[in-house]
């Protein structure tokens, strides 16, 4: 396949993906899982990916590694500043080729949710976390284990010499978790994509390996693409966020305009459904009713529409928002806050958008 | 765990060979009045006598297994007329081979077809093998048998009947007709082999697509493993774990499964001379035919747990435990 060169604008931006989306060809018709996202990353800057199971966070981060499997029909542009070959559209390199292993594992890796099942039973930790090394930067036997060893260390696997022989079954899910990472992070890569890293473990672990992971960033000046649900751990990670819901981006910002100030009642909700301190046992969380309607057949309008507490009947269910900015690095896709800047869901916006939509 | 289960084998082994009624003598007798002989009750006593057969079966049993194991004596054959022991050894080499043979056969098809079938999982390739497969599983490996008979006759004009021809009979195996030899197992081998090779097939196929789906395979893949090494260093070695332990099972259904084939194309393999010493109720050599079969089940378990534990060092570590 013939790659495609793109300028670099000279922001120092690693990852920018262009109006991604993702189709499921399955027996019942086609399932639109993302519908055109866009966003980009800067050298060292860590993108919080937000959202509910199913709105496509996860099939956006393996896209970009082009990972998914075959039934997921993916177009749009991820383009990745690559070694030595500057910015290359990764989605115009076949999946199976030579040129994108290159990048997988190297450039831009993955830590996956499930430390227990992201190894093979069969091999140690230690060949497995090797494989990477081996492929990847040398092929001379002991150097390559050095290298995976000092990693083993770094990521804080106490006697690292023996448990490098150890097989998974033999390791702590903590323990594990720090593996992947290290299996990760062995060759330097440029964007680590952390796809909800810390939801299977230990509440007490889950913020060693956060902190971990922030140091990791700081020593090696790489980009993460952070995934998750909880926006606990965004507080704590994220330089931006970016708030998906049923297969688009409908609220990205600066992680502290976020809380501050959430623009999208999506957003708003699920701030609202995170405990706080201080709260009476007797008040109830905010819950968002409903559930994510399946993106098969979608209706007109407003993904959000069927579920939201603001909406405006004529226009949120006849014409999709646009993401639109709000202030800067703040962009919204809604018809209640687009274009009336520093005013927050003001009635009279909803009342401009009805005369847009006509 | 060897030695008591071969002893637990050897006595149900005898149980159930005494449990019908009558017994070599009776058979025996039974013939030789159809033919006119006339026997006194003198005769049968003094038969049953010479036999050892006038004594009860527990008596008879711990005889038996008494001599197996001070003088490597089996017994004696009624019908051969001789020593248990050389009845068996005229064939127990050649039943090991074709055995081992049909097994190879057996892995060596249905392993890569299976793999075939998995990475292209409901292509033309996949459905087609999949037919095959059940049609030679629904076949009866004996009509199987005839059909290739035929098949050879009419196109060689030798239905390559039995495992030797007359020549080799008479001259024995050598290197200058040893490929005849191997010509003469295809259709054997075929015929007992594809009704164990669809199961294989299957159970590869469902197991790799098992694996193929892992989170294991995707995180190889985000490393930027080749295909090819995520198929066969990772999922492969997986999906041949139940492949494995079913090796034992394989081998004695192989065992038994082959006696209505033997038969029909005149093998020179154990399973006939089984089912003629059951018919005569040849207890000696029947019993020491179903051990060594037993015995040789029990290695072929002992074989696949050891390459289960190379499988998969799970298994290894369990064992260290305890």
């Amino acid at each position: 396949m013939e790659e495609k060169k793109i300028e670099n604008d000279g922001k120092d931006i690693v990852l920018d993906v262009r109006d991604l989306r993702i189709n499921i060809e399955m027996d019942e018709g086609t399932l639109t899982a993302v519908r055109g996202v866009n966003f980009s990353i800067k050298k060292g800057e860590t993108l919080g990916l937000v959202g509910e199971s199913g709105c496509g966070k996860s099939l956006t981060s393996k896209a970009i590694l082009g990972i998914n499997e075959k039934k997921c029909k993916t177009t749009g542009q991820i383009v990745f500043d690559t070694d030595g070959r500057g910015m290359v559209d990764l989605l115009s390199l076949s999946p199976k080729g030579k040129e994108i292993r290159q990048v997988r594992g190297k450039q831009i890796s993955m830590v996956f949710q499930e430390p227990m099942v992201a190894f093979s039973p069969l091999y140690t930790i230690g060949n497995q976390i090797n494989e990477c090394t081996r492929l990847h930067i040398t092929k001379d036997r002991k150097k390559s284990r050095e290298i995976s060893l000092e990693m083993m260390k770094k990521v804080g696997i106490a006697n690292a010499e023996k448990r490098y022989d150890q097989y998974p079954h033999e390791f702590s899910g903590g323990m594990l978790q720090r593996a992947l990472i290290a299996m990760a992070l062995v060759c330097n890569p440029k964007l680590l994509i952390a796809d909800e890293p810390t939801t299977a473990l230990d509440v007490t672990i889950q913020a060693q390996i956060l902190e971990l992971m922030k140091e990791l960033q700081k020593d090696l000046n790489m980009a993460i693409l952070f995934i998750t649900h909880d926006l606990g751990t965004v507080a704590a990670m994220c330089d931006r966020v970016a708030v998906m819901y049923l297969g688009k981006i409908v609220e990205i910002a600066p992680v502290k305009d976020i809380y501050a100030a959430p623009a999208h009642p999506y957003t708003q909700g699920l701030i609202g459904s995170v405990h706080k301190i201080g709260t009476k046992k007797e008040e109830r969380l905010f819950s968002i009713e409903g559930t994510v309607p399946l993106a098969l057949n979608l209706p007109p309008g407003c993904g959000f529409y069927e579920r939201c507490g603001k909406r405006i009947e004529g226009v949120c269910n006849v014409k999709e928002p646009e993401l639109t900015e709000l202030s800067d690095g703040h962009a919204v896709a809604c018809h209640l806050c687009g274009g009336c800047q520093g005013c927050a869901f003001g009635a009279n916006s909803g009342e401009e958008a009805k005369k847009d939509a006509e | 765990m060897f030695i008591p289960t071969i002893l637990i084998i050897s006595f149900v082994v005898f149980f159930i060979m005494q449990l019908p009624k009558g017994d070599y003598v009776s058979s025996y007798i039974a013939r030789m009045q159809a033919e006119g002989e006339v026997f006194t009750q003198e005769d049968i006593a003094a038969l049953r006598a010479q036999y050892g057969l006038d004594k009860n079966w527990v008596m008879r049993y711990f005889d038996w297994v008494f001599k197996i194991i001070t003088k490597g004596d089996f017994g004696y054959s009624f019908a051969y007329g001789r020593p248990v022991w050389s009845v068996i050894m005229d064939r127990l080499g050649i039943t090991i081979a074709v055995s081992l043979t049909i097994m190879a056969f057996t892995y060596l098809v249905s392993i890569p077809i299976g793999i075939y079938s998995a990475l292209h999982q409901y292509s033309p390739g996949d459905y087609i093998f999949t037919a095959i497969g059940f049609l030679g599983m629904a076949t009866p490996n004996f009509l199987l048998a005839i059909i290739l008979m035929y098949l050879s006759f009419t196109w060689t004009g030798d239905p390559l009947l039995g495992l030797f021809s007359n020549e080799m009979l008479q001259e024995g195996i050598h290197l200058y007709n040893f490929g005849e030899f191997l010509q003469r197992m295809i259709i054997p081998t075929i015929v007992i082999g594809t009704a164990g090779t669809c199961g294989v097939i299957r159970t590869v196929r469902a197991q790799m697509l098992d694996e193929l789906s892992r989170q294991y395979a995707l995180t190889a893949r985000a490393k930027g493993v080749s295909e090819a090494t995520i198929v066969y260093k990772y999922c492969l070695r997986a999906a041949l774990n139940p492949v494995a332990s079913g090796l034992a099972g394989s081998l004695s259904s192989i065992f038994s499964g082959s006696t209505i084939s033997a038969i029909v194309m005149n093998l020179s393999i154990q399973g006939p001379v089984l089912y003629e010493a059951l018919k005569t109720q040849d207890t000696y050599l029947a019993g020491t035919i179903l051990m060594t079969q037993a015995v040789l089940v029990v290695i072929g378990t002992l074989l696949s747990d050891i390459l289960l534990a190379w499988l998969d060092p799970r298994i290894r570590f369990e064992r260290k435990r305890s």
